[in-house]
């Protein structure tokens, strides 16, 4: 029995040792959930033209990313949302940017709304698609779940100092709240824009459509920074993997995924 | 001490170690969730989480009493649901059918119990959930669909257990209400069911706590939305849910907040039980 | 084979009985007929059928799957196995007490108060009447009246079986079967149910299956002698036991086998 045991703790030893080795000589990058799959992207081919170097790539969300890097857990955090003031004191370097699409049912009549009707959506005051010109229905309003990255961002672009009406329906990716809008023709929602596909239309913004040129020419309003942060300057090895992500053809690989370039 | 003894020693001594080991990590799970949620809570006073009608963590607003309620009423809807359906599916199987439709029927409905929630869940948002909005209107996740789901994923419990204590009924009870000249359902109603009682109510509880406990088909059918529900097709937060869905992304006061909600959580479950058990006791005496 | 009783005043009577477990024949043409106010026994080694013939009686082999009847079985001329025939009707007119007492988990009173309601009384008085009377009759009542609302279970195992006489009195039958009712009993116990059946007969027809010869010899007025699933001899209790007109019943009551 006591052979047994002592088997047992070695290998939970090796084990959990093989793990810490494999983090301690590459970089960790944590975060956002909507950065994450085009981080993961970078990381890839960046490993692959690097032999040897090696980065992780974890989710988290924005908020506990920023948290990690500011406590030295991971060396890069990603962020879908620009930073709250008691963040500021990170290095903050913008990656890509991505536009929020108001997204409703492709049958629902109304295909442009002002910023303060979605605030009025969103905040509860308007609860009827009649009140906008459209049919006597209640409207469902569906929303991202309280520390994502999207839901910040969108409370920022749009909401300001308001809050999300209790009554929305929550949801905790990006991919369900476009099936429910999809499913549902009394539904609003709101995703990335390079995530809205056919069975789902995204609304004009004060009569601007939700496009990759409205966004770089800035007519378009709904814009969110992807961010990478870092606690002071980035370390050498950081810098290089940033350098990669910010060169041409890191950024060619986010705008082939429906991400807005930064240069 | 001959070495049979001392044998049989070291396995009691095992035996016993291993059992306060099972023990002990449960005891430090309760006080890892209580040393983690506790301290917001006296920070920002009990009545304030309890009765708090407002969730927005990012504001220091921590009020769960929507999820509260959340999780009562879709708990009891799933009995609602549940709980008949368990009921008599187990009295046909037990009293009206043929051994051989029981002994074919009876391992399908525990093989129920086995399919992973989410698939539930897929089920309650491809099938459901639509059909609700159509027929009923509102958004379609709502407590009705949870209620529904849930009464549907307890039931393997409610029946197994329910057959197996309705079984357990010796046959000289029924002999003797037959022989009264009850009919079978008069005897089933009166005197099977009776006698049967501690263990149905032990599977109402079993089953009563996998619907509490229930994350995942929850979040994929309920809406999660913050607010109290004013109907069945309204959508609405359970506790469980609350946790599942901001765990990920909470850091500071929210994952403490979060953990607060396991704490409640916790009490509510340990409070159920124990009138439970104390009703069941009760009525055995 | 000698059977039925001729010209007796007969209140059951088994006609040419085949009875059937699946395909296994396990009665073989019984014929015997079960006097009015008198009671019948039926005895006989044990697998012999003789609990099998009793719960004929009252249709109680309906609720075993895989079993069936061939022949009449009459009940004041009427056959209780003709489909047109309630079969909660025969067994509200046809009792039974079991082999094993086997009370409710109820009250006392509960326990008898059952048989009342289930066949549709439900005025209160009228049940605590009838309640207190089957008590009386069963010779229980002095025993059990201050904890009508006690557990059955708490009661000796020979005021159980007392009690489930008495929930069968409640309602009022016309045939009482006893299913080797003393064999789970102490002699003192027993004593008392014998008694008891002896003063039961005055109201009721009894037909008592028992493996005690002696208590068919001290009970009955007629007695049966069943072997291997069939009825060897049927006659005068006095005539079986003293002069039997079968060497199998002869044997069997000399102690020979079984």
């Amino acid at each position: 029995m006591r052979n047994l045991l002592v088997i047992y703790s070695l290998c939970i030893l090796v084990l959990s040792g093989c793990g810490r080795d494999k983090a301690g000589s590459g970089i960790t990058v944590a975060g956002s959930t909507s950065v994450q799959p085009f981080a993961d992207k970078w990381a890839e081919v960046y490993m692959e033209e690097n032999p040897g170097k090696i980065v992780n790539v974890q989710g988290g969300g924005s908020s506990a990313g920023i948290q990690a890097t500011k406590s030295g857990a991971c060396n890069i955090g990603t962020s879908s949302r620009d930073l709250k003031s008691d963040e500021k004191d990170l290095t903050e370097i913008v990656v890509a940017r991505d536009g929020l699409a108001i997204i409703v049912h492709p049958l629902n009549p109304i295909d442009n709304l002002g910023l303060e009707q979605v605030k009025g959506i969103f905040n509860g005051k308007i609860r009827n698609w009649r009140e906008l010109g459209g049919s006597d229905k209640m409207i469902t309003v569906v929303t991202r779940e309280e520390g994502s990255g999207t839901r910040g961002a969108f409370q920022e672009l749009v909401m300001k100092k308001d809050r999300v009406a209790k009554s929305a329906i929550v949801q905790d990716s990006n991919g369900t709240v476009r099936e429910i809008v999809a499913g549902d023709p009394n539904s609003i929602g709101y995703i990335s824009l390079g995530l809205v596909n056919n069975k789902v239309r995204a609304l004009k913004l004060n009569g601007v459509p939700a496009t990759d040129e409205n966004i770089i020419s800035k007519k378009y309003k709904l814009v969110r920074p992807f961010l990478f942060v870092t606690k002071g300057e980035p370390t050498p090895v950081c810098r290089e993997f940033i350098n990669f992500v910010q060169s041409a053809e890191g950024q060619k690989l986010v705008s082939e995924e429906g991400l807005i370039p930064v240069k | 001490m001959t070495r049979l003894e001392r044998n049989e020693r070291l396995i009691k001594i095992a035996l016993l170690v291993i059992a306060c080991s099972a023990v002990s990590i449960l005891a430090v799970i309760t006080i890892f969730i209580f040393s983690e949620g506790t301290p917001i809570m006296f920070k920002y006073g009990f009545k304030s989480f309890l009765l708090g009608l407002d969730w927005y963590p990012s504001e220091q607003s921590f009020g769960l009493l929507p999820m509260i309620i959340g999780s009562v009423m879709v708990t009891l809807g799933s009995l609602i649901v549940g709980v008949p359906f368990g009921l008599a599916c187990a009295i046909f199987l037990t009293e009206f059918s043929s051994r051989r439709l029981r002994h074919i029927l009876k391992p399908i409905i525990e093989l129920l119990a086995g399919i992973p929630s989410v698939v539930y869940g897929f089920i309650g948002v491809v099938i459901l959930v639509p059909f609700i909005r159509e027929n009923f209107g509102g958004p379609g996740l709502s407590v009705l669909a949870a209620s529904i789901i849930l009464g549907i994923m307890i039931l393997p419990t409610i029946i197994s257990i329910s057959i197996d204590s309705l079984q357990a009924v010796p046959r000289s009870y029924r002999e003797g209400s037959i022989a009264l000249g009850a009919t079978k359902w008069q005897t089933t109603k009166m005197v099977t069911l009776k006698a049967a009682r501690s263990g149905i109510i032990a599977s109402i509880i079993l089953g009563m706590g996998r619907a509490i406990g229930e994350t995942m088909a929850v979040i994929m059918i309920a809406g999660n939305a913050i607010n109290i529900p004013h109907s069945v097709l309204d959508p609405v937060r359970t506790l469980t849910s609350n946790i599942a869905l901001e765990m990920g992304y909470a850091s500071g006061e929210h994952r403490e907040a979060l953990f607060a909600t396991g704490v409640i959580l916790f009490v509510i479950i340990m409070v159920l039980n124990t009138l439970a058990n104390l009703t069941s006791a009760k009525r055995k005496a | 084979m000698v059977s039925s009783i001729g010209g007796a005043n007969l209140r059951m009577e088994v006609k040419n009985l085949n009875f059937y477990y699946g395909r296994s024949l396990a009665l073989k043409n019984i014929n015997m007929g079960i006097e009015n106010n008198k009671v019948t026994a039926v005895i006989g080694p044990s697998g012999c059928g003789k609990s099998t013939f009793i719960r004929i009686l009252n249709r109680m082999n309906d609720i075993i799957i895989g079993t069936r009847v061939e022949g009449e079985i009459l009940l004041d001329e009427q056959n209780i196995y003709d489909p047109r025939v309630d079969v909660v009707e025969i067994r509200r007119k046809i009792g039974m007490v079991f082999q094993k007492s086997n009370p409710f988990p109820k009250s006392i009173f509960d326990n008898i108060a059952y048989g009342l309601r289930i066949n549709g009384i439900s005025n209160k008085t009228e049940i605590i009447d009838r309640v207190e009377m089957s008590l009386k009759n069963s010779a229980l009542w002095d025993e059990v009246k201050d904890r009508l609302d006690d557990n059955a279970f708490e009661l000796s195992g020979g005021q159980q079986q007392r009690l489930c006489i008495a929930r069968a009195l409640a309602i009022e039958p016309e045939v009482i079967l006893f299913d080797e009712p003393c064999s789970a009993l102490d002699p003192i116990s027993t004593a008392k149910i014998e008694e008891l059946i002896n003063q039961l007969k005055e109201k009721y027809t009894i037909a008592i299956v028992t493996h005690n010869m002696q208590q068919a010899a001290r009970i009955s007025d007629y007695t049966g002698f069943f072997l291997l699933g069939e009825l060897i001899e049927f006659d005068k209790t006095e005539k079986i036991f003293t002069n039997p007109s079968q060497k199998q019943t002869e044997d069997y009551i000399t102690g020979r086998f079984g």
